[in-house]
């Protein structure tokens, strides 16, 4: 985290309970996150969990139903110039108005936006070989992405919010994207929060990482943290939950063993308790898939510090 | 420039691969002492990977004693690697030598020697226990 | 954000500064032709003496030159002509916004949505405005000739000149935008626009336009029917003076009443009429800017 001029640690993103219904239904509820400056986010879902909707809420253009969402410690007023100074954006898919030019979107970002810095969005797309004169509709999925990018990067603003950006992307325009937003972030740049459910692309991208499901929050957390907080055991079949030194997440049984990926007790285990068990640790891509398809449970807010199962054994040495 | 690769489906880490290139390449001579890495920036530029990843990549190969890093300049190759393995493991390195080639003509592959390393393992570990 | 209000109508600004370089064209054709046409019938002085009454025939040879060309035909194609500027000035304004997904772009940057959308209206609503000045100035122009014998009180000639057709091009811009607001999309709003607007643009024609004012009353001796003219137009009307709209008239036993505005209303009329329809205009934008504001907040 950084530290702001009093000396305290201002987190990039703050929200505290936040929820939107639309009318009888809940997109979003009782969500909390805590991430620090920084930090690269990855924000985790099917389509239809809530991410569009925590999004849009977090940059201003849409207003909470209940909750506090705080960007650099300030209070986010949806549709307010302060608060959507903070917040630079790109939607999914990118929009751009196509009969514009490269330089009239520019020219309209400036138009919109006090902190805008021209010499920037320029800059990443020449180098990029994109014309400026060139009309939108006319350049390569691709190009419109890295021009899309290039108006939230110039906006300046502290926090970045990518909502699916290379979805529709073929991989070569992908990489060079992704190359932008990371050679960008390294540049003591702004804290990213990237929307997507191309999960193995986030592994390498984020050091943070918030899983939703069913519009809650199921795992929130630094990615270092969450995969040494996390253990994938083989156990004979006839083990019982309450047996294990943990939550589990995800189980898996055949008709001999089980295998079940492990969310483990505050305190990690040193000592293998029983040795007819195989541990082994847990990648990226697994813990995310675990927690994706994790049947919701409302009682539990997936939060990392979230206590363990009903009976915690304690095992013998 | 020093470039880096990544291999995205090998299931190798990306820093720890970022590790064995630079080990690779003291190895191979491609690397020398007191060249300069690549910055973070670059890296992470140029493998669309997390910065964090190349610091602790860095911090590793300053811990293994390969490089360091100077402030406000970058981080610099420091020294050669160790060119072998301490001679105390050398009987061992034989006889695992052997026990290979004699699995191997008793018809055992890959996964066999791998699952039968696992019992095994498994089962001198329950002897310790009990 | 006035530019950038500019440039996303850019095209629409073209477009109709093209009709209106055409309808240039055509009304100096037509009313370079019919001054030369009035001046060799020395109709002038005729109407200025008698109202055309002493003159018939010069009146139906001017009136078979041009009467079907500028009264009938030019009034049917220009009806819709200020519904169809206005629906596709004002549908996609937001309905565009709406189809592209564009709005997550231009409500995410530092202005508020509200403000961006009241500059938006302002600059369009003022480009329309000039554009009806324009387009009625030029009407005016051409018309002259047959004017002198129509008077500006009949509907060829009182939709066009003055202050309604400017007005008529804003309500259904109005309509327009609230219509795109609605349905998300450009096309069917056009359409969902145009319908309203044509029902109120005929209703207040054909139903409320001759009752704005009390009409007078002008009572005559039989024989019933004084007239003059052979053609499509009465020079002059039965009040005996050009410029008059008759509203009715009828027979009681031997006496005629004609029931008509006078001419020298027709600028209170305008005034009327064009203010019916900016206040429908005001109500449709009002309507739209309070939805945006209600939804965003």
């Amino acid at each position: 985290m950084t530290h702001d001029d009093t000396g305290g640690s201002v987190p990039a993103l703050r929200t505290t309970r936040l929820g939107k219904r639309y009318g009888q239904l809940w997109g979003l509820r009782d969500c909390t996150l805590s991430i620090p400056a920084g930090a690269t986010v990855g924000l985790v879902g099917p389509n239809g969990a809530g991410k569009t909707t925590l999004l849009e809420m977090i940059i201003g253009l849409r207003k909470p139903t209940e909750g506090l969402v705080e960007v650099f410690g300030h209070a986010a007023q949806a549709n307010t110039a302060a608060t959507l100074a903070r917040v630079g954006y790109t939607a999914q898919n990118h929009p751009l108005y196509p009969d514009f030019s490269v330089a009239d979107m520019f020219h309209l970002g400036q138009a919109m936006n006090p902190s805008w810095d021209m010499a920037l969005a320029t800059g990443r797309t020449q180098a990029l070989d994109i014309p400026l004169k060139r009309k939108v509709k006319t350049l390569s999925g691709g190009q419109q992405a890295q021009v899309s990018l290039a108006m939230a990067l110039a906006k300046r603003a502290p926090l970045l919010v990518l909502d699916e950006p290379v979805a529709s992307l073929d991989p070569v325009a992908r990489l060079e994207f992704m190359r932008e937003v990371m050679a960008q972030v390294a540049g003591g740049g702004p804290t990213v929060m990237i929307a997507s459910h191309v999960v193995s692309e986030l592994e390498r991208l984020c050091d943070w990482l918030v899983v939703l499901t069913h519009g809650h929050v199921q795992l929130a957390g630094p990615v270092d943290d969450l995969l040494a907080g996390h253990q994938l055991l083989t156990v004979p079949r006839a083990t019982s939950d309450a047996d294990l030194p943990g939550v589990p997440i995800h189980r898996t049984d055949s008709d001999r063993h089980s295998s079940v990926l492990l969310r483990t007790s505050p305190a990690p285990l040193t000592a293998q308790p029983n040795p007819d068990w195989q541990a082994a640790p847990v990648s990226f891509e697994p813990l995310v898939m675990a927690y994706l398809q994790r049947p919701f449970r409302a009682s539990d807010s997936g939060n990392r510090t979230q206590p363990t199962g009903p009976t915690t054994k304690v095992m013998s040495r | 420039m020093f470039r880096f690769r990544l291999d995205g489906s090998s299931g190798v880490p990306p820093y720890l691969q970022i590790v064995h290139q630079v080990r690779q390449s003291l190895l191979l001579g491609y690397l020398q002492e007191g060249d300069r890495l690549p910055t973070v920036k670059d890296v992470s530029g140029d493998l669309a990977i997390n910065p964090n990843t190349v610091v602790k990549a860095y911090r590793q190969l300053e811990h293994e004693g390969l490089a360091g890093g100077r402030p406000g300049q970058g981080t610099f190759i420091t020294a050669a690697p160790a060119p072998a393995p301490p001679d105390a493991s050398g009987a061992l390195r034989a006889s695992l030598e052997q026990w290979f080639r004699d699995a191997d003509a008793a018809g055992l592959n890959d996964e066999a020697v791998t699952a039968l390393i696992a019992v095994v393992r498994q089962d001198l570990r329950k002897e310790k226990v009990s | 954000m006035i530019w950038v209000s500019w440039r996303q109508h850019r095209s629409e600004a073209m477009a109709c500064f093209g009709l209106l370089c055409a309808l240039a064209v055509y009304a100096a054709v037509l009313g370079l032709s019919m001054r030369s046409s009035f001046g060799q019938n020395d109709l002038a002085t005729c109407l200025v003496r008698s109202q055309g009454v002493g003159c018939p025939n010069s009146v139906a040879a001017f009136d078979n030159s041009f009467g079907s060309l500028v009264n009938i035909g030019f009034w049917a194609v220009l009806l819709l002509l200020p519904g169809l500027i206005g629906v596709v000035v004002g549908a996609p304004l937001l309905g565009r916004e709406m189809e592209l997904g564009t709005w997550r772009l231009a409500w995410s940057q530092t202005v508020p949505r509200t403000r961006w959308l009241a500059v938006k209206l302002a600059v369009v609503a003022g480009g329309l405005i000039v554009l009806g000045a324009a387009m009625t100035l030029l009407i005016t122009w051409y018309r002259v000739p047959m004017d002198r014998l129509t008077g500006h009180f009949i509907h060829n000639a009182y939709d066009y000149e003055g202050f309604v057709f400017t007005a008529y091009i804003l309500c259904a811009f109005g309509f327009a935008v609230l219509a795109g607001q609605l349905l998300r999309r450009s096309i069917p709003a056009m359409i969902a626009a145009l319908v309203p607007w044509l029902a109120v643009r005929i209703f207040v024609e054909f139903a409320l336009r001759p009752h704005f004012m009390a009409p007078l009353t002008l009572s005559q001796k039989c024989p019933c029917g004084i007239k003059g003219g052979n053609g499509m137009v009465d020079v002059p009307p039965a009040t005996g003076h050009i410029g008059d709209l008759i509203v009715s008239s009828g027979g009681t036993g031997n006496a005629q009443l004609t029931f008509y505005q006078p001419a020298s209303r027709f600028l209170e009329f305008q005034s009327i009429e064009a203010g019916i329809f900016v206040a429908l205009t005001l109500a449709a934008l009002g309507t739209a800017v309070w939805l945006l504001h209600r939804r965003a907040s």
